[in-house]
């Protein structure tokens, strides 16, 4: 056991905690003592709750003593990214607009986790309203990338992103709708699931797009993801979009083998135009997923582009449709970039929106068709390591939307047919910033991705890894 | 579609009643202009009876391996 308890992993804290072995309360000041020696680095976190989190691990340990366990987050810190409504908190959703915004409701998927027995940290910084990818925020500042402080974190999970690799939390919550976990994951270096539309409910959720939105999480490891979406996955009466399909036993399936798996690789695309670091990582993971015992083979993609156009057509369309009261009242209190992007969408009509609606389904089936070879599709998560926050600080200039697609390129594609896609760290840039890949799975298959990723994780220590205080 | 005029922009957001001014107008069509272009070569070619449903049944496809 670790003698700092928040460099733990969630599962490894979560048993030690039920086992007795640590106190709430003891991890709970651990993890709030790396708040304080980072946050003043780092700006991940929204809200600092240091003072309620210690009362609530106190009252966990005292349950705890009399044989009471909530279940399996009992007493284990965690913060979220600040859009997942907590009655009688405040969520800012990284905006101006909703500075003061009370929840009067709480989200269904945290509310799955309180019930679990997670004890509230605080709040995450974010992307403002979740509509950007780089980690920028003109209203809060940027969220720094622990690994190397002036480079991004990848968005619109920023918080997240930085927060987990830091060992702040042990997990958080994301949202992903265009590459808003898995981005963080890959510049970061921790490991993100995108889970397939409508596995975890929207409820209570801060929305984007919600043809595109999906609830998950962002830890240091794949069974880490593991454990928390086993909790929140599930029908809710409160977003009848979230399926009944069954929920697979994904802590069960972090434990099996890679053998008699296939995994594709792309022959384009996502091969094509890669930073030099990105592509020998790549081929070092598919030669550790073939020792693990797995069979690689080559898959052609349908056209990812057009995928990717649609995806922009209805993020855009979605979006703005959710904003257009603030975007006639309030346009001045969006930061320039989030403005423009919510404007992008006036050029949209009502017909081209629905054509982009009514071609997924298709594009979904020529998909399966052509990965029915294989169990999941392996790709890098983005064709480059992290930027600066100063390079890519592009606001609303002419370039913007340019730098905003570059980096989502691989990401994009993945939100439109709504797949699970896991983002697991796979090694490090020449100048020590974290490169992730993406699994991505089939519809309602986050065991496969999580099989493959956990294998991977138990041979190799990427996600062991933790960054140094500056 | 593909990539709108300033123009076009301008009477689109005009009757979304988000008018814009013409340089917000330029800079719109620049942007999402790119998507528009990426998704022409689907815009207009759909078959009669699919509908945005079809994506919840694809989504339970059997996969054959």
């Amino acid at each position: 056991m670790s003698s700092e308890p928040a460099l733990m992993t969630l599962t490894e804290v979560a048993t030690a905690i039920a086992e007795k072995k640590l106190s709430s309360h003891e991890v709970t000041r651990s993890c709030l003592h790396r708040i304080a020696q980072w946050q003043p680095h780092l700006n991940a976190f929204m809200a600092i709750e240091s003072e309620p989190a210690l009362k609530a691990a106190a009252d966990a340990d005292a349950e705890l003593a009399k044989g009471n366990i909530k279940g399996p987050l009992h007493g284990v810190p965690l913060a979220h990214k600040d859009m997942y409504y907590d009655a009688g908190h405040v969520s800012t959703c990284g905006s101006l607009i909703r500075r003061d915004f009370v929840a009067t409701s709480t989200s269904t998927a945290l509310q799955r986790l309180k019930d679990a027995g997670a004890v509230r940290l605080g709040t995450l910084q974010m992307a403002e309203f979740a509509y950007g990818p780089t980690g920028h925020n003109a209203h809060y500042g940027p969220v720094h990338n622990p690994w190397k402080l002036g480079y991004i974190t990848g968005g619109s999970s920023s918080g997240s992103g930085s927060a987990v690799a830091a060992r702040l939390t042990f997990a958080a919550l994301g949202s992903d709708t265009g590459g808003s976990i898995r981005m963080p994951a890959h510049f970061c270096g921790v490991t993100g699931l995108k889970v397939t539309w409508g596995r975890v409910s929207r409820a209570g959720a801060m929305p984007l797009s919600q043809s595109l939105d999906t609830v998950g999480p962002l830890a240091q490891t794949a069974e880490d993801c593991a454990l928390l979406l086993g909790l929140m996955a599930g029908p809710d009466p409160e977003d009848p979009t979230a399926s009944t399909a069954p929920v697979q036993d994904y802590l069960a399936a972090t434990r099996a083998s890679l053998k008699g798996l296939n995994i594709g690789v792309p022959k384009s695309f996502y091969v094509d135009d890669l930073d030099a670091d990105v592509a020998k990582a790549l081929d070092a993971t598919i030669a550790t997923l073939k020792t693990e015992g797995a069979d690689v083979v080559q898959v052609e993609l349908p056209d990812q582009r057009q995928l990717s156009s649609a995806s922009q057509i209805v993020l855009a369309v979605e979006a703005a449709a959710f904003h257009k009261r603030w975007l006639i009242e309030r346009p001045q209190d969006y930061s320039p970039q989030v403005l423009m992007r919510l404007q992008n969408a006036l050029a949209v009509s009502g017909v081209t929106y629905l054509e982009a609606m009514r071609w997924r389904g298709a594009a979904l089936a020529a998909h399966i068709a052509a990965t029915s070879g294989v169990d999941a599709v392996i790709a890098p998560v983005s064709p480059i390591p992290a930027p600066t926050v100063a390079e890519s600080d592009v606001g609303a200039g002419p370039g913007a939307e340019a730098v905003i697609q570059r980096l989502t390129r691989f990401t994009r594609p993945i939100n439109y047919l709504g797949l699970p896609s896991l983002a697991f760290p796979t090694g490090f840039s020449a100048s020590g910033l974290p490169i992730a890949m993406q699994l991505i799975g089939r519809s309602f298959d986050e065991a496969t991705v999580l099989t493959i990723g956990a294998a991977f994780q138990r041979a190799t220590d990427f996600h062991a890894k933790v960054p140094t205080l500056p | 579609m593909t990539k709108p005029t300033p123009q076009n922009v301008s009477a689109m957001a005009e009757a979304a009643g988000v008018p814009v001014d013409k340089e917000t107008a330029t800079r719109i069509a620049n942007s999402i202009g790119p998507a528009l272009e990426g998704f022409a070569p689907i815009a207009g070619t759909l078959p009669f009876d699919l509908e945005p449903a079809s994506y919840v049944v694809a989504q339970h496809l059997k996969v054959a391996r």
